[in-house]
């Protein structure tokens, strides 16, 4: 009785959940592309104005990101400004929840059907190992090793420590940006 | 409960074995298509493939409309849209695809536009565009290694635009297969062999990578053991009629395991080969297979040492200690390439095939990074990863 009661407030704390990962999600997609030289080598083989988007189905949370050129990544909310050229969509909310609670690696997902990708494949291959690269770099190693199939053996402490506070500094000020806007 | 998940899906009607072309009439008729159109290459028409089809048609009664024998290799939008203008014109009601895997995708692709209407293919491309069933349709490979009559992708060329156009919906997939080994019997034993390792890679990656699941499993392992077993034999009687027939149903048994649980690196670097140096799919397959498993060792070693039972038997299996294994499974793989190399020299190495230069490894491993199928190897893969695969494959 109590568990059918607490339902429908898990269920919305799993989608306020996933609302906040997207948003954490894509504000950091704009910093790493800004700090890191080896994202923006991924990230620069994308057509200019490319949008890219995550998404849970059929009109749920989502992310959008554009590149501008050079490599350099726009965080734009969940407004698209016109039709996304790649969409990669989770079939449910509990589906990205798994993902972005690290219970479940994007790979693994993905293997598991619980994604679907709507457009080039080979820019959804570059976005993914970007969205590794990033957690690689922002989440601690025990959690980033749940997150990606492999955990990057060259990435260093130093290197990482420094980054990860770049990125977190930078999503903060973006939220703080935001806020105020 | 762990998270473990899968999908599977096959709806395909396979018939398969001796006479099966003569059923083909009874299928026809039992989905009410009385004017069926053939899409053939001229390679089939040729070898004579095309004669027990049609006259097991018209010993039913059942006239075909139209042969459309002109698909190219590498098919494209105009040649789809060319054929589906003589089937409007013919008035047909079903498609007949006879051939390799470019027919087979080229029907498939015609079959879009007849049912969905238009003359634009590329107003399909893409996963899910697809809402209702297509006209029927029925395939019948005259190679044993594609699976494409049971998997649910076309791939056409946009020659306007340059670029390799995907399809994909369960709504592509054949009513029904027919798997006759009449329809192999005459493969060149280069080809037998290449789309045999090509059907052997399918199943060995099915089961290795991490798509992999019980039922794909299953399919996967009865093609491995079909190909360890009939291969070399049909390679040194090519005549030999129930060996065709094992190698055609093995093709479509791993077409039906990879498609439930996608490949990985080999096809990653054996799409990237075929770009850049237009060497043929199967044979790029062969080439890759050894030294890519050897790369994912560690990751797959359990699954890789379980296909040592399908590839050498249970007497080597029982006999190899199960740490060792793994290995041994490589060694088949290796020992069966070499006996394909003594009977129709098929290249063991990227050196071997005389058409890709040294220079042009980078390109490919580039190449590979971006090709979907890597999202499905165990092994996460980096450029340096891909180039130390493909200088072990090189010589």
């Amino acid at each position: 009785m109590i568990a059918k009661r607490l339902q429908p407030m898990a269920s919305h704390a799993r989608r306020s959940y996933v609302e906040l990962m997207f948003q954490v999600m894509g504000r950091a997609l704009q910093a790493i592309s800004e700090v890191d030289e080896t994202t923006r080598t991924e990230t620069r083989e994308l057509p200019e104005g490319f949008l890219f988007e995550m998404q849970v189905m059929p009109n749920g949370p989502k992310l959008i990101v554009e590149h501008t050129g050079d490599g350099r990544l726009h965080f734009h909310g969940d407004q698209a400004p016109r039709p996304v050229d790649l969409s990669i969509q989770f079939k449910h909310i509990a589906h990205a929840f798994l993902v972005l609670s690290f219970q479940e690696k994007t790979s693994v997902a993905f293997a598991n059907d619980r994604m679907l990708v709507d457009g080039d494949i080979s820019y959804a291959v570059r976005m993914t190992r970007v969205l590794n690269r990033l957690e690689s770099f922002i989440l601690p190693k025990l959690v980033a090793e749940r997150a990606v199939k492999e955990y990057p053996a060259n990435l260093k402490l130093p290197e990482k420590l420094i980054n990860a506070a770049r990125i977190y500094l930078k999503v903060a000020s973006n939220f703080v940006e935001t806020v105020r806007a | 409960m762990t998270n473990n998940y899968y999908e599977f899906f096959c709806p395909v009607k396979v018939i398969a074995g001796k006479s099966a072309l003569e059923h083909l009439p009874y299928e026809l008729t039992g989905l009410a298509a009385k004017r069926p159109m053939i899409v053939t290459d001229k390679g089939v028409r040729a070898a004579g493939l095309l004669d027990p089809v049609i006259s097991a048609c018209e010993e039913s009664g059942l006239e075909i409309v139209s042969v459309y024998d002109d698909v190219p290799p590498d098919s494209s939008t105009s040649v789809v849209r060319d054929i589906a203008g003589v089937y409007r014109q013919e008035k047909c009601d079903s498609i007949i695809a006879v051939g390799g895997g470019s027919a087979i995708d080229t029907g498939k692709a015609v079959n879009i536009l007849v049912s969905e209407g238009g003359d634009d293919i590329a107003r399909y491309s893409g996963a899910g565009i697809l809402k209702h069933p297509l006209k029927p349709f029925f395939v019948i490979p005259t190679t044993a290694g594609t699976g494409s009559e049971v998997t649910s992708v076309a791939v056409i060329t946009d020659e306007s635009k340059g670029v390799k156009l995907p399809f994909t919906s369960s709504f592509l997939l054949p009513n029904a297969a027919i798997i006759d080994p009449r329809m192999t019997l005459t493969l060149p034993p280069h080809i037998t062999a290449a789309t045999a390792m090509d059907a052997l890679t399918h199943a060995t990656e099915a089961f290795t990578c991490m798509a992999k699941n019980p039922l794909s499993d299953a399919y996967a392992t009865a093609a491995i053991r079909k190909v360890s077993q009939s291969l070399v034999a049909v390679m040194d009687n090519p005549k030999d009629t129930d060996g065709r027939l094992e190698l055609a149903q093995a093709s479509t048994m791993a077409g039906i395991a990879f498609s439930n649980s996608m490949v990985g690196l080999v096809h990653s670097l054996g799409h990237a080969t075929g770009a850049i140096c237009h060497l043929p799919h199967g044979l790029c397959m062969s080439l890759y297979l050894p030294y890519v498993l050897e790369f994912n060792l560690e990751t797959i070693r359990e699954p890789l040492g379980e296909l040592l039972l399908y590839l050498e038997g249970p007497e080597v299996y029982s006999a190899t200690p199960a740490a060792r294994r793994a290995e041994a499974s490589i060694s088949a793989i290796r020992k069966l390439r070499d006996a394909l190399y003594k009977r129709c020299e098929l290249p063991r190495t990227l050196k071997e095939t005389g058409k890709v230069l040294e220079s042009q490894l980078e390109s490919i491993a580039r190449l590979a990074l971006d090709d979907g199928s890597i999202m499905f190897n165990p092994r996460e893969v980096s450029l340096d990863d891909a180039m130390a695969v493909l200088r072990r494959a090189w010589a």
